[in-house]
């Protein structure tokens, strides 16, 4: 990987700690990490700066993470975009709306860091193979 | 009688025979002796027959006027008078008839008394009915209406004393209800509950319908009972609890997850240098601290609301407990942008509080407002004393979102989010209760707020001087 261009994850969260937390998780083994802290700021980054994967809270100011989804989705640019929903209240998104989204992974609140790279770096596989 | 029979029947031929001797010896020559013979005979006999008539008649006339005046007892002593058998045959059937009679008599009185009783018995069971706030709805084998209470009148929108012979559906506008007392009559089904759901007032309000046929003693279904109960305020509370549960949980996972996450990190070496060490481990015990803060102001509003919670109150100064408050919420401020302005004048403002409850209300009210207030905004404290009503009041405006109208009057409560504002910060809805909670139920105060939505708000509370009348109050309470 060292070779080659780092992959790109947009972290999205309004809880600072948790975003920084993930950053360097992720920066430590080798990504190149943008963060923001709602909905709204990355649609903008993930149309400036072509993340590969997104990892985001669900329940955040000004725009969800749902919301955040939903715009990726309605965008032939970023319909394909992995994302993986980092929240505490997985259990009330329904069946039927996961389906709809397209979310690659969920993982919840309080995560482990490393359990949340092995997935984002399966979901990355997956991509890449697909 | 039939003594009467033989006086009639020996009288009759003894005035025929007299009367024949008489004709006789008129028209012969008999002499005069058998034809004096003959009428004197015709006469007795006429005469006796006039006295047997006489005591005859008078005896009926007797027995006549005692059956008019109800007299058995003295039919009975004059039955050896003349008229026996005829009186004793008379009552023996007038006092079966009398006893027949008084039997019928001290029936119906019973059935009277019943009947009355089961009218009083009705009543007390329609007052009842009446009475009770769920609604009620008895209808008949046909559909008819039976018995409504208020509550049901009021519900459906109509008046049963004007309903007459028709059938629910034709005054009944919910035609779900309707149809659900038709089904429930013809399957004959009895406890069955359903959900309903009515639009009154412009508001939407549930309630359960508990239906049940009626059977009469063939096992028929006869008609149908639907009472109806309110569960709107039960929904309510809890939807309420569930966001509670959701928004605590959310809370809760957040600086859990920050806890776990670089707990994590530090195991598995992450911490590459000295400095992301420490910031590791500091942001370790903010995490911690952030979390116990959130369960200590769960376990407050419950602690207050139950009475059971420990109030340390002393003589303070709020203007000092305001300077205080914005400094430790003054890096949250900073990192928003937002300036804190604070007047806080010279002048004579003790209170007799609970240093560490009142400093929560002030840095509760403050972080509300730089949450609520967009980047560049600004927020001032104000504090002024009112001699004449013996209070100070603190006020805490800002330049934020503000809050719509309708949600003014709610903002206090326990779980309380203002929808329109819910994206723009976290927040469980304990806040502003244990503000409300603190200012008014420990220290007899008061809350107040006042806002224009995308303006700003203003948040406030008054609390009684430490002197004077006000004061006697606080330490009454």
């Amino acid at each position: 990987m060292s070779n080659e261009q780092p992959l790109k994850v947009l972290v999205v969260d309004d809880e600072i700690h948790i975003v920084q937390v993930v950053a360097i998780k992720f920066r430590n083994n080798g990504f190149d990490v943008i963060t923001c802290e709602n909905g709204a700021q990355a649609l903008q980054l993930a149309s400036d700066e072509k993340p590969n994967i997104i990892i985001t809270d669900v329940q955040m100011p000004v725009m969800t993470g749902i919301e955040l989804v939903q715009n990726l989705r309605s965008n032939p640019d970023t319909a394909e975009l992995p994302v993986i929903l980092l929240t505490a209240r997985g259990f009330e998104i329904e069946d039927r709306q996961k389906a709809e989204l397209n979310i690659s992974a969920y993982v919840s609140k309080p995560f482990s860091p490393r359990e949340l790279l092995q997935s984002a770096e399966e979901v990355l596989k997956e991509s890449v193979a697909v | 009688m039939r003594y009467y029979r033989y006086i009639f029947a020996t009288l009759f031929p003894l005035i025929a025979l007299g009367v024949i001797l008489a004709v006789v010896s008129a028209c012969t020559d008999v002499g005069p002796a058998v034809a004096v013979t003959g009428m004197l005979l015709a006469i007795t006999a006429l005469v006796c027959l006039a006295v047997f008539c006489v005591r005859f008649m008078t005896c009926a006339n007797q027995l006549v006027d005692m059956l008019k005046n109800e007299k058995l007892g003295h039919i009975k002593m004059k039955r050896a008078s003349g008229l026996g058998p005829l009186a004793e045959a008379i009552v023996n059937f007038a006092t079966a008839h009398t006893e027949r009679a008084d039997r019928l008599e001290s029936a119906r009185s019973d059935m009277s008394l019943q009947l009355q009783l089961l009218k009083k018995e009705k009543q007390n069971i329609e007052e009842i009915i009446f009475s009770i706030r769920d609604g009620v709805i008895v209808t008949d084998a046909f559909d008819r209406l039976i018995l409504a209470n208020n509550a049901a009148q009021k519900l459906f929108i109509f008046d049963a004393a004007a309903v007459g012979t028709r059938t629910i559906g034709e005054f009944i506008s919910h035609t779900e209800f309707v149809k659900l007392i038709t089904h429930s009559r013809r399957s004959g089904l009895r406890h069955v509950k359903h959900e309903l759901t009515f639009d009154t007032d412009g508001r939407t309000r549930i309630f359960d319908c508990i239906i049940s046929c009626v059977r009469d003693e063939q096992d028929v279904t006869s008609g149908v009972v639907a009472v109806l109960h309110d569960i709107t305020r039960e929904r309510e509370i809890s939807r309420m609890k569930n966001e509670f549960v959701s928004h605590v949980s959310h809370e809760l996972k957040t600086p859990l997850a920050s806890i776990n996450a670089y707990a994590e990190m530090l195991v598995d070496g992450e911490a590459q240098d000295e400095d992301t060490l420490d910031r590791f481990c500091l942001i370790i015990q903010d995490q911690a601290q952030r979390l116990n803060r959130l369960i200590e102001d769960i376990l407050n509003v419950s602690r207050i609301e139950s009475g059971l919670t420990k109030v340390k109150k002393e003589t303070l100064s709020i203007a000092i407990l305001i300077r205080d408050a914005v400094m430790m919420i003054d890096s949250y401020a900073q990192e928003k942008n937002i300036t804190v302005n604070v007047q806080t004048p010279v002048i004579c403002d003790q209170v007799y509080a609970d240093r560490d409850m009142i400093t929560q209300v002030i840095t509760n009210l403050l972080s509300n407002a730089v949450k609520y207030t967009p980047s560049g905004g600004a927020v001032d404290v104000g504090i002024e004393v009112n001699d004449a009503e013996q209070v100070v009041r603190v006020t805490v405006s800002d330049t934020g979102v503000g809050i719509p109208p309708d949600d003014l009057k709610h903002v206090f409560d326990k779980f309380y989010r203002v929808e329109a504002n819910k994206a723009c910060a976290k927040g469980t809805g304990l806040g502003l209760n244990l503000v409300k909670q603190i200012v008014e139920k420990v220290h007899a105060g008061r809350v107040f707020v006042s806002s224009i939505p995308r303006e700003g708000t203003t948040f406030g509370f008054d609390m009684p001087l430490a002197t004077g009348p006000a004061l006697e109050k606080v330490l009454e309470k």
